[in-house]
């Protein structure tokens, strides 16, 4: 099938496995699918140390359950992406590991106190839920059968995170102060989640062409800002001064000043160089050669595998 | 031999299980699938697997776990009583855990 082909044909679940797709398609359905696998399990990495800092039984079991869904959500969208034939799920996870694998600017600066917590589980996991939701119309089938399964578990995730955000703002004066700096530290990479305006996108043309995105990140930027900035004020977070976020009610529009967003800083994250970036891959990549016996011991069970220890070497 | 026939009934949708035929070769198992389970019902897409190369587990082996037996109510949208209504695809995803909730509890019965 040609380009324009594939322009012209292109809808919700247009093209899978069957069909004879151009490599520049391919391409452009990989790189999306693979920053959106990596983002899941790195966003895992995120949330992981709060199983051990939950302050109950409760929300310890939600954490935990939220982190194995995020990784299967992983695992889904490998398959997706493996399908177009131009990497194997191997080589993506080899990617990832080495610092060669691209994934959300939010998931590059781990947390620091559960009061962050809900920064990233209601306004970053519902940010991804919004843009998500447009993925059910993407042209490629496995990747909209991938997000299926995603979005069915992902009401828990935000309103588990609201249920937290709210449990704070509804605490001691204390509680509040310190949700309110850490929505000042979190809202300017949040604005930042959807990239830069769509005149600066390089590949984001070509993937609303062909049917791989169906909302532009400017349209996904305002209909987030629509739907949490009502619930952050419900919530008593003011919005910082900086960077100015002004809403135009003519126009039902959000008007982010991108000037004074940090573009430097986000370029260094996008190129995987941000310093707590980078220790979030070492993690992975820790994380990834410690069970390598596991994988080792799938593959070939009849040698039994390496042996437990040899992890730890 | 036996097929397994799986039946999509429109382009896009998932396909799903629909009966077997029997058929010496695949050429003839689509064809059989064809009469058996596409004259009367929509299809679009018939897929056809040998019976022989599925694989089972049933909920009632020995050491299976198929999960709905341990109490998880904190796995699920409906246990957090914010407001789902303010983002319609929160609200979608909650109709459908929703329904799974009602389709287990069912399956309990």
């Amino acid at each position: 099938m040609d380009i324009d082909t594939v322009k012209e044909r292109a809808g919700p679940r247009e093209f899978g496995p069957g069909d004879d797709m151009p490599r520049e398609y391919r391409e452009a359905a990989t790189r999306m699918i693979q920053f959106h696998a990596n983002s899941e399990i790195m966003g895992a990495y995120i949330e992981r140390p709060f199983i051990r800092q939950a302050p109950s039984l409760d929300r310890k079991l939600a954490v935990s359950a939220q982190v194995q869904d995020e990784v299967g959500h992983g695992q889904l969208l490998y398959r997706a992406a493996e399908e177009l034939g131009i990497k194997t799920r191997e080589e993506m996870l080899d990617e990832l590991e080495a610092g060669d694998g691209k994934f959300l600017n939010c998931f590059h600066y781990p947390l620091d106190d559960w009061y962050e917590l809900p920064m990233i589980m209601f306004f970053v996991d519902g940010a991804a839920m919004r843009r998500q939701a447009t993925l059910k119309r993407t042209s490629w089938e496995p990747y909209a059968h991938a997000i299926d399964k995603i979005c069915f578990e992902e009401g828990f995730h935000i309103k588990h995170g609201e249920d937290i955000l709210r449990t704070i703002a509804t605490g001691s004066k204390r509680d509040r102060e310190r949700l309110q700096a850490a929505f000042e530290k979190w809202w300017p990479r949040i604005l930042q989640f959807f990239g830069p305006t769509d005149d600066q996108s390089t590949h984001g043309e070509f993937a609303m062409e062909v049917g791989l995105k169906t909302m532009s990140n400017d349209d996904l930027r305002n209909a987030f800002l629509n739907a949490y900035v009502p619930k952050a004020k419900k919530y008593g977070l003011e919005l910082p001064e900086y960077p100015r976020v002004e809403y135009h009610e003519a126009d039902d529009y959000y008007e982010v000043y991108e000037e004074d967003l940090d573009w430097e800083e986000f370029f260094t994250v996008a190129k995987n160089e941000y310093p707590t970036g980078v220790g979030q891959i070492e993690k992975r990549e820790r994380a990834q050669a410690a069970v390598e016996w596991v994988r080792d011991a799938i593959e070939s069970p009849e040698q039994g595998g390496v042996s437990p220890a040899a992890a730890d070497d | 031999m036996i097929w397994e026939v799986f039946r999509q009934e429109k382009a896009k949708d998932y396909h799903t299980h629909v009966g077997n035929v029997h058929a010496p070769d695949a050429e003839l198992a689509k064809q059989y699938a064809q009469i058996m389970h596409a004259r009367r019902k929509p299809a679009n897409s018939l897929w056809v697997v040998p019976k022989e190369e599925i694989e089972t587990v049933h909920a009632d082996d020995p050491g299976t776990e198929m999960g709905g037996t341990t109490q998880k109510q904190y796995r699920w949208a409906t246990n957090y009583n914010t407001d789902e209504t303010f983002a319609e695809e929160i609200e979608a995803s909650q109709r459908e855990q929703e329904e799974a909730e009602r389709d287990l509890a069912e399956a309990d019965n």
